[in-house]
């Protein structure tokens, strides 16, 4: 690789920063730190970092307050981190524009698959890649889009219209989490009924048929309280 | 029937002011009473003492439905002064010459203020009762509190002390120390802070409770969705961890707080792996039957001794079990457990089965708090 993705880290704890700083670096991100939201927003402005790891909890500023300003102009992904109990706060981030989050504590792994999936998603936009049409693959279940067909280990599953369709919505965001509203808004329209249960409903069916154990799944996960997450690609 | 009449009346004592609320019921008894009279006037030979009955079945409810005196004593006052003026000989006219009237006065004041007196009685029992069971609610809670602050700084200050003295030795013996000396070191020092911040989130876990009503919000929730998020959660943290899950076939929505029930599958399911002492994987599954859903973790160990058994939610035991098997106790965590369920309404238990211990704890389908 000829020049290194950039990555901003907002977060106003010295220790957190540190640790943070020492792991990306080994992994050959260059990072920039800012410890307040005052000192943030130029740092994107002028320099426009491939990606953006957010604390909500910032001293100066709701962490908010920034996925809305960079929103109205750039589509740099935004991963927020946040702690663990605050569902609503996760949501609401997730519908200002954030790409994901990640929760107190941060696992390193965890981080850098993330950052990878988010800089995968945003890549694909900007380069008008084919990878939209390539099917789906990840640990022996295949979704092509095209041909409207689920193969699970070479053997075809039947869904109905609208279990595909919210299959390959999360399959084409794979590794991302995906809210509820966004799904229901993306499958029913936007004027759907704000009432979950159809979806949950629908993901029960699908569970059942694609899920050895529905209650140990592979393929989609739960993130309770605020939507659902596909399994990564495999293919990338 | 009954009870929407009841509810007909509680709604309107609310709307209205109390003097009006009580004026409308005395005068709407009378009118009653009056109309029964007049009936009675029209079609009996000799109505006279099914009139006075009438009224004095009238007095007694007015003095048993409003507060104080006044309402059952204006009652008596019309009532007696009516019956004479209207359905006694001589008709429209007032006559108290007749023999034994005084009695007749006698007997309704005292019924109204017997009445009166026993009602004003019950209802200021009633409110004693009520406080006690308030002042008694809250010194529960008090103790509930205390307990867990106890509990909670005698754990918390274990971990802290390994954390601070392991950090401590790495920092200021680097030298004679060996590699595998110092990852032991950091590796104690990960394992207790993960531990701390278990405890942390439990306490954080408790705050969802709505302090005033001791309730959570609650929202239908896919139960296999609540246990597999549990399940992969505690997976993250006990890799090795091996656990069994099985769900209903038929899609199970239930009532509950997820986070707080998630919480309350993992601390089980955690006290399963670390306390039953077996290689055994631990069983984690949901029964379902009419009115609620039963979730069950069981594992095949050594079981709990049973002395344990009736106060094993107490917070207050966790320091016995720390020194019966050498462990972290569990106490605290138990303890919201069963502080999470009650907050939903529902019951936590632990037993002993031929091969190990098993809990379990069920929800109600239903919300009966939005029934009542």
């Amino acid at each position: 690789m000829t020049h290194k993705l950039s990555i901003l880290l907002v977060e106003d704890e010295k220790n957190i920063c540190d640790f943070i700083t020492t792991a990306l670096s080994a992994q050959d991100y260059r990072l920039t730190t800012a410890h307040t939201g005052q000192e943030a927003l130029p740092i994107i402005t002028s320099q426009c970092p491939d990606l953006i790891l957010l604390d909500l909890g910032l001293p100066d500023m709701d962490g908010m307050e920034i996925i809305r300003q960079v929103r109205t102009w750039a589509s740099i992904p935004i991963i927020v981190i946040s702690a663990r109990t605050q569902e609503q706060e996760k949501v609401r981030a997730l519908d200002l524009g954030a790409d994901d989050y990640l929760t107190k504590p941060i696992g390193i792994s965890e981080l850098l698959a993330r950052i990878r999936t988010a800089l995968r998603h945003s890549n694909r936009l900007n380069t008008d890649s084919p990878l939209y049409k390539r099917p789906f693959h990840a640990k022996g279940l295949t979704i092509d889009f095209e041909k409207h067909q689920v193969l699970l280990d070479d053997k075809e599953i039947h869904l109905t219209q609208i279990e595909f369709k919210i299959i390959s919505l999360l399959a084409k965001n794979s590794g991302r989490v995906m809210t509820y509203d966004s799904i229901i808004s993306n499958i029913w329209g936007p004027y759907a009924d704000d009432d979950n249960s159809i979806l949950r409903v629908n993901m029960a069916h699908i569970r059942r048929k694609l899920e050895r154990n529905p209650a140990e799944p592979q393929y989609i996960f739960t993130e309770i309280g605020i939507g659902y997450r596909m399994v990564e690609d495999e293919m990338h | 029937m009954l009870a929407s009449v009841k509810g007909f009346f509680r709604r309107l004592e609310k709307c209205l002011p109390p003097r009006l609320y009580n004026w409308l019921i005395t005068a709407g008894l009378l009118v009653i009473a009056t109309t029964l009279s007049y009936l009675f006037f029209q079609i009996m030979d000799s109505p006279n003492s099914n009139i006075a009955l009438t009224y004095v079945l009238a007095v007694f409810l007015v003095a048993r439905f409003t507060p104080g005196y006044g309402y059952g004593l204006f009652a008596s006052i019309f009532s007696v002064f009516f019956i004479n003026y209207r359905f006694t000989y001589p008709f429209y006219a007032l006559n108290f010459t007749m023999t034994g009237y005084p009695i007749t006065f006698i007997a309704t004041f005292a019924i109204s203020s017997i009445t009166s007196a026993i009602t004003s009685n019950m209802k200021e029992q009633a409110r004693i009762l009520s406080e006690r069971d308030r002042a008694l609610m809250i010194a529960e809670k008090e103790t509930m509190r205390a307990n867990l602050l106890r509990a909670v700084s005698h754990d918390l200050r274990t971990p802290l002390t390994s954390i601070i003295g392991s950090s401590t030795v790495y920092l200021e013996r680097n030298h004679d120390l060996t590699e595998s000396q110092k990852s032991a070191l950091i590796q104690h020092i990960l394992e207790d802070s993960n531990w701390l911040l278990n405890m942390v989130e439990n306490l954080l876990s408790v705050t969802r409770i709505n302090n005033q009503t001791a309730r959570v919000n609650k929202s239908p929730e896919p139960v296999e969705e609540v246990i597999s998020e549990a399940v992969i959660r505690l997976k993250k943290r006990l890799p090795n961890a091996r656990i069994n899950v099985k769900v209903p076939d038929d899609f199970l929505m239930i009532p509950m707080d997820a986070v707080l029930i998630e919480q309350v599958l993992i601390n089980l399911m955690e006290n399963a792996i670390v306390h039953s002492r077996s290689e055994e994987p631990v069983e984690c599954y949901v029964e379902n039957t009419p009115d609620s859903a039963i979730f069950h973790v069981r594992d095949y160990g050594v079981g709990i001794p049973p002395e344990r058994l009736p106060t094993i939610f107490d917070s207050s035991s966790s320091t016995a079990s720390t020194a019966a098997d050498g462990r972290r106790g569990m106490g605290i965590g138990l303890s919201i457990c069963k502080t999470i369920i009650s907050a939903h309404s529902g019951s936590i238990q632990a037993v002993n089965h031929t091969k190990g211990a098993e809990f379990f704890f069920a929800l109600p389908k239903e919300d009966k708090e939005i029934d009542s």
